[in-house]
């Protein structure tokens, strides 16, 4: 069976603003990342702020060309009826509806986008069906964005993302822009409308609590290249990259009193414009050596552990 | 795993659907300055709608020179006296306010147009296509736009291929001023275009539209127009204003509107040469285009307060 | 610091040229031939020595070959005669720019302080009284025809209360110092009054914006007087963008000073701009709006410059 997605060696670079005569440096937001998202599965990706999965999310979304590689989604439901099989869920909710429409013109868009228009009656029945199944009162329609909570816009996105029967939905952290309270009503609502549409995510975040929640899959991302992929429960018992760990460490945790020291990142992310050589992560690493300054290291399972991959010289 | 959504929560009453005009028309009403002018402006325009009939009933041609009836004080047929060639000066002054007024509203429509076309696809399209435009705006901006306006507007348009009755019938110098004044004067509408649409291109709603097939059209006419309309709306009001007071400095000058199609600015062109013979001449003229160009800038200023949402406790002051 | 002012530089050059290509573009399409106007009422010509002439001065050539000539020329100095003052154009054009020079720094010596006093009397309460009415005063500069002011006060105080003349400039060079202060009060007084609307608005705003930051704050809780916060904090850093709004303000002005000079019968650059164009001399309106261009585009180069010098928050 072919996977949902499939991105292979995709670099999306970024030319900078240089003078007349000399380009600037090339921002290299993603660098040659694969990966893969079978059906009905949910991949997390995590990050610092910077590591470029938002920018991974958007190649897959289809709002940015990759500068090399191919990305490809094998959709089944057949693009018709106003169907887009890639749909996209942002972060801020009060930017991600224009304020000049109506919720239902905002929830039918997709519709009306689509190469086989659909009709106006019928389109307004779907409006009303996807806001019933998100939660939003049917008299929602009839407003204006501005009306409603961030929660309940958040719901209003999601019906957005919904009404184009789409097979994968990239979600970009569409929960930390809202109270900690909403945060897990919505969290439950993606849940469920996932078993209940046969829905995959490419889920963008960096809370690990939500991604421990809801993700099969998580893949680290660090200066636009992949540290870590494994399945969430490997991945979370037992990491195997010192970036990895190093991010879980940094999670504050009630109870834990003083946090061990020496595993905690030091430094800042360096700048994508001119990543460190060998393993881009070298500069900030515990455990980096002399190979590590020269080689990139190749993304391979561990010993002993099949399925779960990790960029490093010294893995676990 | 997956708890019930709490429905109930999520349909607590929603605030009733108030339209965001009947918002902005309460807050215009606020304004009473504003709200003052836009009645006087409307009570001019249709004062000066009234001149056909008006010159019907007294029995007027507005053109017509009697060199005979020079200078007459104000009498039951000529309400406000004759001018140095003897035409009715009340009629001249209606007739010249719907030149005038008509000349800032087209100007106004045709610059919008060109400059919104110009900043939408600068901040749409960016990266050199952006430069250069912004270049050339910047430089339009800081020139003196009267000396240009001179230039233009002294262009022989036989030299162009137009017949010379064409180019001296009274349409074509109308359209004239109408069309040189949008071109040179389009930078500010432009400016503000480019600002919001960068600021709207990268909205997530115009990227959700995209992910579902949005084209670069749609975006523009469907997500960035509307939501960019509130300074350009301001913008253009205010414009009015100043459009009609580069035109009536243009006629004075002799290069806009010239007679016998009589306009505000070139009524006063002969009162400085009349300023010792017949002084009040020069008054009725400067009077209504000051009255019309203070009431249209206090128009804007209302519309300026009744659009911004964060105007709530400025303006409206008297 | 350098390399933006070469950059900057190089821009103003180009612009310049381009400048001058389409004045003389423009200019070419005036009424009338530049030959005939020349030689108007002249018996001696033939039709047969015209034709000659139009064959020597190249007038029949295509624009781009007619303004390379032109532009040779003139970078040898060589700008041409002008047809309405039988004189070489920079003859004329030099002491009118003198004439400018002095009407418009005598206009900015009036306007800036006025618009500095009364733009800071109304920042200090908004919705005052005192704002209120330097609010209506700057409506009404703006909305003011300036010819028509200038008519009325020639009116009021030439022609009904004689008390000054109603020209811009005494009819004798000779003429004692105040008498040319008694004819340059009611241009200067006029053109102020068209500079000073916008002005007051702009310091007004930018006072209520400085007003409510917080190094002024700081400055009242350190129990400063009102008048040292608002002279030496606060207005000094209202100011320092209004370099580049004076300058953007200088081509407005210049308009503004071709309408007085006009009225006024003072022989200065807008004066002469306006004779020419009338007069179709084609050499003098060329050159004075292109020397009125530059003169505008490095009073705005100047103000680029000053402000990146002034402002220490912009390095180059």
């Amino acid at each position: 069976m072919t996977s949902l997605l499939q991105i292979e060696n995709v670099s999306v670079h970024f030319p900078t603003r240089g003078s007349l005569l000399r380009p600037g440096p090339v921002l290299r937001a993603v660098d040659n990342v694969s990966l893969n998202l079978s059906r009905g599965e949910t991949l997390a990706i995590v990050g610092e702020s910077g590591s470029g999965k938002s920018t991974l999310g958007y190649a897959v979304a289809g709002l940015r060309a990759p500068t090399s590689g191919s990305i490809q989604v094998n959709a089944q439901r057949r693009h018709r009826d106003g169907r887009h099989p890639v749909q996209i869920i942002f972060q801020d909710p009060f930017s991600a509806l224009d304020p000049r429409m109506t919720v239902e013109d905002i929830v039918g868009e997709p519709l009306r986008l689509s190469d086989t228009p659909v009709a106006r009656r019928q389109r307004r029945e779907r409006v009303a069906d996807v806001l019933e199944q998100v939660g939003m009162p049917a008299d929602a329609a009839n407003r204006y964005p501005h009306q409603f909570s961030g929660g309940q816009r958040q719901r209003i996105a999601i019906a957005r993302a919904l009404i184009g029967d789409p097979e994968l939905i990239v979600a970009d952290e569409p929960l930390s822009a809202l109270d900690v309270s909403i945060q897990s009503k919505i969290l439950n609502l993606m849940d469920e409308i996932r078993e209940k549409h046969g829905l995959s995510y490419f889920f963008i975040s960096h809370d690990f609590g939500v991604v421990r929640h809801l993700a099969d899959r998580v893949a680290v991302l660090y200066l636009g290249n992949i540290m870590e992929v494994a399945s969430a429960d490997d991945i979370f018992s037992t990491p195997s990259h010192p970036y990895t760990r190093a991010l879980f460490e940094a999670v504050p945790r009630i109870g834990r009193g003083r946090r061990k020291r020496g595993t905690l990142l030091k430094g800042e992310i360096p700048t994508p414009l001119d990543p460190p050589s060998g393993c881009v992560f070298h500069t900030r690493c515990p455990r980096a050596t002399a190979i590590c300054t020269t080689t990139r290291p190749a993304l391979e399972s561990a010993a002993g552990r099949p399925g779960h991959l990790a960029a490093c010289h010294h893995k676990d | 795993m997956t708890d019930a959504i709490d429905i109930r929560y999520e349909r607590a009453p929603l605030p009733p659907a108030q339209s965001i005009w009947r918002l902005r028309y309460e807050k215009f009403r606020s304004h009473r300055v504003a709200t003052y002018s836009l009645l006087c402006l409307a009570l001019l325009i249709l004062v000066c709608l009234s001149a056909w009939p008006l010159g019907q009933m007294l029995d007027i041609d507005p053109n017509k020179t009697n060199l005979l009836a020079r200078f007459r004080p104000p009498s039951a047929q000529h309400w406000l006296g004759t001018d140095d060639l003897g035409r009715d000066v009340l009629l001249r002054l209606l007739y010249g306010g719907q030149v005038s007024i008509a000349v800032g509203v087209l100007a106004t429509g045709l610059m919008s147009i060109v400059g919104i076309a110009i900043g939408v696809s600068a901040g749409f399209l960016g990266g050199r296509v952006d430069s250069v435009l912004m270049r050339i705006t910047d430089v339009l901006i800081a020139l003196p736009l009267i000396p240009l306006l001179i230039v233009l507007g002294s262009i022989d348009l036989t030299k162009l291929g137009l017949s010379a009755s064409a180019a001296n019938s009274p349409l074509f110098i109308f359209l004239r001023i109408v069309i040189i004044i949008a071109l040179v004067d389009w930078t500010t509408m432009a400016r503000i275009a480019r600002a919001g649409t960068i600021q709207m291109r990268s909205r997530d709603y115009v990227r959700a539209a995209t992910v579902s097939g949005a084209g670069r059209i749609y975006n523009v006419f469907i997500h960035v127009l509307p939501n960019i309309s509130t300074p350009l709306i301001v913008a253009a009001t205010l414009t009015v204003g100043r459009v009609i007071l580069l035109e009536s400095t243009l006629s004075f000058l002799g290069f806009g509107i010239v007679p016998p199609t009589p306009t505000w600015g070139n009524m006063l062109t002969n009162a400085q040469q009349l300023i010792i013979s017949a002084p009040h001449l020069a008054i009725y003229p400067g009077i209504l285009i000051f009255v019309t160009v203070m009431a249209v800038n206090f128009v804007g200023d209302g519309v300026r307060y009744a659009f911004d949402p964060r105007a709530e406790n400025e303006g409206g002051s008297q | 610091m350098l390399r933006y002012s070469l950059s900057r530089l190089s821009q103003a050059v180009l612009v310049i040229a381009i400048m001058s290509f389409m004045l003389f573009a423009v200019i070419g399409l005036m009424p009338g031939d530049p030959l005939e106007n020349m030689f108007e009422g002249n018996p001696s010509l033939t039709p047969e020595l015209m034709a000659q002439m139009r064959e020597l001065y190249g007038v029949d050539q295509p624009i781009t070959t007619r303004y390379w000539n032109w532009l040779t020329a003139a970078l040898q100095g060589d700008l041409g005669y002008s047809s309405l003052y039988f004189r070489p154009v920079l003859d004329v054009l030099v002491p009118a720019m003198f004439q400018t020079a002095k009407l418009l720094v005598l206009t900015l010596m009036v306007s800036v302080p006025l618009a500095m006093i009364l733009g800071t009397l109304a920042s200090r309460k908004p919705n005052g009284m005192i704002d209120t009415l330097v609010g209506l005063f700057s409506f009404a500069a703006i909305s003011l025809p300036n010819f028509w002011v200038s008519l009325l006060l020639i009116i009021l105080f030439s022609v009904k209360l004689g008390i000054l003349p109603a020209s811009g400039s005494p009819m004798s060079d000779d003429a004692g110092f105040w008498i040319h202060v008694r004819h340059l009060v009611l241009p200067v007084g006029v053109l102020a009054m068209f500079h000073v609307g916008p002005l007051i608005r702009y310091v007004r705003a930018a006072m209520i914006e400085t007003l409510s930051a917080d190094f002024v704050r700081t400055a009242r809780a350190k129990g400063l007087n009102e008048r040292t916060v608002i002279v030496r904090h606060a207005l000094r850093n209202a100011l320092i963008p209004m370099v580049t709004v004076l300058a953007l303000s200088f081509g407005h002005l210049f308009s503004g000073a071709l309408v007085i000079e006009t009225i006024f019968g003072m022989l200065g650059m807008g004066k002469l701009i306006y004779d020419a164009i009338s007069n179709v001399d084609f050499n003098l309106a060329l050159v004075g709006l292109l020397m009125a261009t530059i003169v505008v585009l490095v009073a705005n180069l100047l103000a680029d410059l000053a402000y990146a010098v002034l402002d220490p928050r912009i390095t180059l």
